[in-house]
Parts: C-alpha cells; structure tokens; sequence
C-alpha cells in the first residue's frame, strides 16, 4: 500500500506561510495569439481540450438530432416521414458520429485539458502534434458528415459496415467513401492522441507523482489510450482494404472474387470491441472523481480498481467475436468465456464506487446526480450484457432491439452521463464559473427519465422479436405500444439535454465565480486558478498520495493507514 | 414450463414460448440468468440508495466523512463471488450451445433457404420452391403476399441457408434462434418444431433498402399434413407469394 | 521507469497468452493475427521503456521517487512552443488527401503540397529554436528555487462547497 500520510514538517505543525513568491516554472515571455488565431495555432492542451469537447458535443446534438428523427419514424407502424434509404442513412450516421466524433473524442478533450493537470505536467509531450491530432479529427468529422450533401446521400449500411453490402456493386456512390475516409482520419487522430498521452503520463509527471499515485482518472485514460493504439490501426487496415476492394477491384471481402465477408467482422470487431471500451473507460475515470470528490473520501480500494481496469482493457481484446455468434464461424466457448469474465472486473468497479461513497458526507450536485444516474442505468446495460455473452441467448436476441437497449443502457449510462458529469464537474475549471444547479437538477431528472423510458421498453421489443434497422414495422406486430414509449422518452431525452445547452450559454457569462477549488477537490487540477495559467500551476502541494491538495488542505483528514 | 420455473416465477420472461426442442432449454437459461441477475441488481441499487439516503450531507450537520481506502476481506468476497457466478453461468450454457449448433448427419427434411436483396426462396428436395420478395409484398401491414416455409413438426427439418449477394438473416422468433446467411458460405442449422402453428419469420441483418419487407412466415404442420402438401407440389414447380391475388 | 516497462511487458504478456491458447483452440487466422500484432506492438513498446531503465541504471527519475519533492524536478522539462500553425497545414493536406481519393486524383496533389509542405515547416520550426531568437511560450524550465513547503496554502479566491 502506498498510503503517506507524513506531510514535510509532520503533522500538527502550525500551517499557512503564504503564498510562494516565485513561479513553478518559467517561460519565455512574448505575445500570445488571441481569438480565432488562437483556436488555429494554439498548442496549449488545455485550448486543444477545449476544442475537442465543444467539437464533440456538437456531434452529439448533431447525432441526437438524426435519432430524434428516426424515433419520430418509428412512433407508429407503416410511417413514411422519411423513406427506408433515408432511415437507413440516418441510422449509419447516428452511430457512426456518436461512437466516432462524440464518445471517443469527447474523452480525448477531457484528456487533453485535465490530464496533463492532473499530474501536475505543464503541457501534453508534444504539444504541436497534438493540435494536428484536432484538425485531422475535426477533418475527419466534416468529410464523413458531407456525405449528407452527395446525390446518393450519406452512407447507409449500418455503423459497422459488414461487407459485401458495402462493396461498389451493393453500396455506390461517394457517400460510403466518405465514410470510409472520415472514419481513417478521425482514427490517425486517435491513435497520435494515444501517443501524445501515454508520452505524457510516462514522462511528464511532476515529482513525487508515482504511477500509484496518479488519479483513477489519468489511470483510465491511460489504459483507453492503449486500446486505441491497438484497435484503430487495426480499423484502419481494414478500412483501406475495403477502399481497395471499391476501387481497385481487389477482392478482399467479396466472395466473387475468392474473398471473405468474415474477414471483415473479424477485422472490424477486433477494433469494435474494444472501441467500446474505449468510450466507456474513461468515463468511469471521471465518475470516481466525482464520487470521491463529492463523498469527501479517498477513492475506496485504489490498487484495486486500478487491477480492474487493467483486467477489463485486457480481455476486451479477446471478446471480439462476441458479436459474431450467429456466423457460424465463431469459436464460441472461448468468446463467452472471455466475455462473462469481463462482468467481474466490472462488479468490482461498481462495489468499490460504493464503496467510495460509504460512510462520506454526499454533495448531491448536478455531477453528483449524473454519477449516481450512470452507476443505476450501467446496472442494467451490464446485466443485459452478461445475458447477451452467452451464445444461446445471443442466438434469440441478435440484432434485435434488445441488443439496442443493451448496448444504449451502456453507452448513453456511461458515455452521455458521464460526459454530461464531467461538464458539470470541470465546467468550473474550464471558466471558472459555475453552471446553474437549478438548470442541472431539471436536465438530470429529464434525461434519467427520459432514457429509461426510451430504451427499457427496448428490452420487450427484442424478446418479441423487433429487428434493428428497420424504417417501419407491421400494425399487427404488437410493437406500436413500445415504440410510442420509446419515441416519447426520446422526446424527454432531448428536451433534457437541451437544459444542458441552455444552462452552458447561461452559465459561460452570468455563472457565479467558482475560484480555483469549488468541490474541495482532491486532485492537482483544483489546485491552480480557474482557468489554470499558460503553465498550469504557480505552486505545487507535495505529492504524497493520490489526493496530494486533499492532504494539503485537510491535514487532520488523512486517509486512513492499513485500512 | 421448464423445471427452473416455478410458482409466482412461472414465466417465459418475456420470451414468445418458443416452439422447438431447443425451447425449453433456453428458458430455463433465462431464469438461471434471472435468479442470479435480480438480486445482485437488488444488492447493488440497494447499496447506492443507502448512500444516498444515509450518507448525504444535511445543513448543519459537521459529520466528518471516514477516510478508509481499503478493505481486503470484502474486496476479497466482491471478487470471487461474481466469479463463481460466471463460472455457473458458462457451465450452465456450455452444453445447450453445443446442442444448438449440432448439425444431424441424417435430418428428417433438408430446405435449402436461399436469401437475397430483398426476398426468400425456399428450396424443398423435389427442387419446389416458394419464392417472396420485396416486388410482391405491396405493403408492409399484408402478410399474404409473405413466401411460406412448410415444414413438418416433430422432425429434424436442416435449414440449408445462403446468400446470392450480401449478409441477411434468418430469424423466426419463437424459434428463439438467428442464423446468418452469408455469400459464400453455407451455414446449416437443424430445427425440431413441437407445435404446430404460423409465425411470422424476418430478415435480421441490415442488407439495403428494403430490410424491413425481408420477412416470411413459417407454417409448421404435423407430418401427415406435412406429406399430403408435399406430395400435391409438382417437381421443380415454382409458387410465387401473392401471385395468386393478382 | 520501472512501472511503465512493467505495465506493457504485462500487457504484451497477457496478449501472447490470449493469442496462444486462441490460435491452438480454434485455428482461426485473424484473430491470431490481430492478437499476434497487439503482442508485438507492446512487446515493443516495453523494450524501448526497459532500454530506458537500463540507461538510468536504475536510478529513479523524480517523478518515480517517493519523496521527491518540487525542487528535484529542477531543469529543463521540454520543448512546448506556444502556438504554431504547421499542424492545421497538415491536417488541411489531410482534408485534401481524403477527398482526392474520392472525387480525382488532383486534389492528392494540393493535398501533397500542403502535407509535405507543413511537415517541412513543423521540422525546421523546432530547430530554429536551436539557434534563432526565443520564441515566445517556450522552452519551460522549472526554477528549482522553490523554497521548503511545510504546508501549502491555496491563494485567497478559494472558496468551498457545491
């Protein structure tokens, strides 16, 4: 155990000399850029963060929107609000720019701006490669999204691509290709990203700030970023073998020519998989802040949850064909194996964030509440997950709406709740003002409403045998019910977000001044002014545990030795 | 009802009753899976809501919060209890996917179901075939115009399924299984139906535009009834669905 | 150095099993490939970091120690220019390279230009610094002449609570 509970002086030495006279660190002086040329060339991570995350959540309003349609189409049978081309296109684009603009990149911003504070480093490794990570990504957001204003529109063959359906023959026009190449750049994005910040974490910590004392946080990103340096290049490879079977006539996957579909699920699953991973790990980072911030503890079982962590990134590269069972083609025993084993890892999450909360003094803020939302909606996405590994029932529920309220249980419980946490938590940080909490508590309970109203009835439409993808259904399937629930938690979903928006635009002007350390934080970010300098910190508390400014401000509330 | 379903819990769990020899296996899988998942579901919700309640801060109230990181003997338990309930759970399944997937080397009838954009043509051994698709279903609400897959019950039917063009699906819910048909390869799955009746079967792959009309319906009757159909079929005769309405 | 060479020799560890055991069960190619790759990529990245440790003779750098304290972190910490406008060059070239391998192969060579171009300006960038004049924002040092914290106070704009 690496608890230290000595501060420099020992305890119960009479405190505040005041403060240091002299900076941490020292820069060259000069001009600053200022506005949009800031926004261009800028290299400070903490810009670059900002970017990401305003770049992402405009994905997701964008991603929300086209859902919001497809749910308007589905309120009832035989709809024609939009035809089954355009349906399917806006299906493709809805997942492909949640998963691929918002839920990877949102967490990259997050790693961007808090990461390199957290560890008490004045920028990310390399700060100019960094900002050419933004602009392939934003590229690559903008490229996939024009395939909207081609003739044939946008790509349209779901957000995993199976091949052949898209092959030149089943799937032409330039949409698809945009698609394709968007996907590329957002994921050379990613993968220098994952270099930038495992380089960081490695290098630039501040001294005294061993690995196992690094937040739970930096710890998540890290093991996400080494998922991503596995997964995208692997995405990538098999996006430029799907280019060259479109365009130069290889058949890799086309079995007119001797190809094979299975070698895209294969090549696309070993990326999916842990792509999902990748969008719900860090996720789990920022909610433990939040909960051993707002519990006023130590993160309960700290070596553990990092062991957890570990344990779920690993085998998350072994699961892959877990979404393959019904191809026949798939060694199942392995994959289900390696697939419930995930589940434990996970429940350790969960009781060691219970853990953290146990015997606390709770502030029930608006990130509190998101927190507390992802830990009861992930409840459920990971039971449905537990019962969709085995290969039995995978068999009735694949590609049914049951498979969609499992994996939105998840992604909207962690991804959305999560990030939406992280915005109410570091929003502080990033402007020093705070967000309303009257505006927070309405966009919380609006959207805990609405997404267990739009995806629980999911659960029963699967059983019944709805199957994804579909523009309309029959008036005597029986699923008119269910789906009327779903649109209008839809409907609750997005005026919830919406108070989201509405209470960012409030807050960024008329917000009340939030100073460096609003939450009693533990964590070196809230140790330096909001927004923290151009080198992030003035002064440093001694790093002597994980929660180095906790033991600086409250020195008679160490934690705890031998237990 | 299977043997795991009991008294107030005697439920599909909101499964259609299923209809083959595989059925009742794979409910009493889904209670296994509820028997174990509803109460740590109990457990973990109850544990947030008594932080919640117990443990949030009240004005006025200076409780310092207990500063603990670590507790061996209950970390300990968290983890090897769940691992023995996914042990159960494997074990439990291990055997019912290797009778799901067994393919019989003698099956009583072999139907060839050949998928493509947008329809099904089923292929029966005196080479007739039911043929549906896209171009006779004017309207997604009119089952009539669905082609029909005949089969016998209480005989092992072998589904021969493939593809002429990319990835569908063959799924019948209340044969609670999916199989996929892919181009170039010819997956086989062996169906034992126990009761007679209709559903309706769908495509469950997206495969372009018209996914959603890709559906057909099963009618599975008993083996005489089964016989007397068959034998009325002419050999390499076609029955497209919905033509006889036009 | 220790702990970073550890935590991907681990990871490349626990790939190589799961590749083992996955290609003798199941004979499966890309899977064993894809598990192959991953293996290698962090057998790769753990020896570089433990050529590192070799190189430090095992003398731990501060931010390994236990009790290091701000002052031992004194130096230059790197190079972190303030702004530079390289990277939305290239990334522009990037734009231009997806859409020419779409619509026409003329756009890859406005795409070429200004991804070779940049690449050429984001290098010469960076050894300028060597001899030119300081360019603003860069390179950070830390002072070292922080005096002995024996408690560390948070300035005055602190406030508490939710």
């Amino acid at each position: 155990m690496t608890l230290i509970q000595e501060r420099p002086g020992g305890p119960g030495e009479p405190g505040a000399t005041g403060l240091v006279a002299e900076p941490l660190t020292e820069i060259v002086p000069g001009p600053r850029p200022r506005g949009v040329v800031k926004f261009v060339t800028s290299t400070d991570h903490k810009q670059i963060g900002l970017n990401y995350l305003v770049t992402s959540f405009i994905g997701f309003l964008a991603a929300g929107i086209m859902a919001e349609v497809m749910r308007t189409q589905l309120i009832g049978p035989n709809n024609h609000l939009v035809g089954p081309a355009s349906y399917n296109q806006l299906v493709t684009m809805h997942g492909t720019v949640m998963l691929f603009v918002f839920g990877g990149p949102f967490a990259f911003g997050l790693a961007n701006y808090i990461l390199p504070l957290q560890i008490g480093a004045p920028d990310m490794a390399f700060p100019r490669f960094n900002n050419l990570s933004y602009w392939l990504y934003l590229g690559g957001f903008l490229v996939m999204m024009a395939g909207f204003l081609t003739n044939d529109g946008a790509a349209d063959f779901g957000w995993f691509g199976y091949a052949p359906l898209t092959e030149a023959i089943h799937s032409p026009g330039p949409g698809a290709d945009m698609w394709i190449l968007g996907i590329a750049l957002t994921g050379f994005s990613g993968i220098f990203t994952a270099v930038n910040v495992i380089t960081t974490t490695f290098t630039l910590r501040a001294p005294g700030m061993v690995m196992f004392r690094m937040p739970i946080f930096v710890w998540n990103e890290l093991v996400t970023l080494f998922l991503v340096l596995l997964a995208f290049p692997v995405l990538t490879a098999a996006m430029a073998l799907l280019w060259c079977d479109r365009h130069l006539g290889t058949s890799f996957y086309d079995p007119a020519g001797g190809g094979q579909p299975i070698l895209w699920q294969n090549l696309f699953w070993f990326f999916g998989h842990p792509e999902v991973y990748i969008l719900a790990l860090p996720y789990f980072g920022v909610v433990t802040e939040v909960f051993a911030t707002m519990s006023k503890k130590p993160v309960f079982g700290y070596k553990g949850m990092i062991a957890a962590t570990l344990t779920i990134g690993g085998l998350s590269m072994g699961v892959w064909a877990h979404h393959m069972y019904t191809t026949g083609a798939v060694l199942l025993p392995f994959f289900a194996a390696m697939t419930v084993l995930i589940a434990v890892p996970t429940g350790i999450k969960f009781f060691n964030w219970i853990g953290t909360m146990w015997q606390g003094v709770l502030t029930l803020n608006t990130a509190m509440l998101f927190s507390l939302g992802f830990l009861v909606i992930f409840l459920c996405g990971g039971i449905t997950g537990v019962m969709l590994a085995q290969p039995p029932l995978d068999f009735q529920l694949h590609m049914t709406y049951f498979v969609v309220a499992h994996f939105h249980y998840v992604l909207v419980g962690t991804t959305a709740f999560g990030a939406f946490a992280s915005i109410y938590y570091w929003f502080p940080k990033y402007t020093g003002r705070l967000l309303d909490e009257k505006l927070g508590k309405i966009s919380f309970a609006l959207m805990f409403i609405g997404t267990n109203l739009t995806y629980f009835p999911m659960h029963d439409l699967g059983l019944r045998g709805m199957p994804r993808r579909v523009f309309t259904y029959p008036v005597n399937a029986g699923w008119t019910f269910l789906n009327e629930l779903a649109t209008i938690g839809a409907y609750i979903l997005g005026i919830g977000v919406l108070f989201t928006v509405i209470n960012i635009f409030h807050s960024m002007r008329r917000g009340q001044i939030a100073g460096d350390n609003p939450w009693d934080g533990q964590t070196l970010e809230w140790a330096t002014s909001s927004p923290p300098p151009e080198h992030n910190f003035e002064i440093l508390p001694p790093i002597r545990s994980e929660r180095p400014l906790w033991d600086a401000n409250h020195p008679d509330q160490l934690t705890e030795v031998g237990h | 009802m299977s043997p795991l379903q009991t008294g107030v819990l005697a439920t599909y769990w909101g499964s259609p009753k299923g209809v083959t020899t595989y059925s009742k296996l794979i409910h009493d899988l889904w209670s296994l899976n509820y028997y174990i998942a509803l109460p740590i579901a109990a457990i973990v919700l109850g544990g947030i809501l008594w932080c919640v309640v117990r443990y949030r801060a009240r004005p006025g109230d200076d409780r310092k919060a207990r500063q603990f990181q670590y507790h061996i003997p209950i970390e300990a338990t968290y983890t090897i209890i769940p691992l023995i309930l996914v042990a159960v759970i494997f074990g439990y399944m291990y055997g019912i996917e290797n009778k799901e997937t067994h393919v019989s080397k003698h099956p009583g009838l072999v139907i060839k179901v050949q998928a493509f954009q947008w329809g099904w043509r089923f292929t029966y051994p005196n080479g007739h075939q039911e043929l549906g698709s896209v171009a006779t279903e004017p309207n997604i609400n009119d089952e009539s115009a669905l082609p029909v897959l005949y089969m016998p019950t209480h005989e092992t039917v072998q589904i021969d399924l493939s593809s002429v063009d990319v990835i569908h699906t063959f799924y019948v819910p209340e044969f609670l299984y999916n199989r996929d048909a892919i181009p170039g390869v010819k997956n086989q799955v062996d169906f034992n139906v126990t009761t007679a009746g209709q559903w309706i079967g769908e495509c469950n792959q997206l495969c372009g535009t018209y996914h959603a009309f890709m559906r057909f319906e099963v009618d599975a009757m008993p083996k005489a009834a089964f016989d007397a159909w068959y034998h009325a079929q002419k050999p390499n005769s076609l029955t497209i669905a919905g033509a006889s309405k036009s | 150095m220790r702990l970073e060479m550890r935590t991907c020799f681990g990871a490349a560890l626990f790939l190589g099993i799961v590749c083992t055991i996955y290609w003798f069960w199941s004979n499966e190619d890309t899977g064993t490939a894809c598990l192959l790759f991953s293996f290698c990529a962090y057998a790769l990245m753990g020896s570089y970091f433990f050529l590192q440790w070799k190189r430090r003779k095992g003398v731990p750098r501060p931010e390994d120690r236990d009790d290091a304290d701000m002052n031992d972190g004194e130096g230059e910490i790197g190079y972190f220019p303030a702004a530079s406008i390289w990277p939305f060059g290239i990334g522009l070239g990037g734009i231009f390279l997806a859409v020419g391998l779409i619509y026409g192969m003329w756009y890859l060579l406005i795409g070429g230009v200004f991804v070779v171009g940049s690449i050429i300006g984001f290098v010469v960038e960076a050894e300028a610094r060597e001899e030119g004049p300081a360019d603003p924002g860069m390179p950070i040092t830390a002072t070292g002449d922080n005096p002995p914290l024996t408690s560390f106070q948070v300035p005055s704009s602190h406030s508490q609570g939710a």
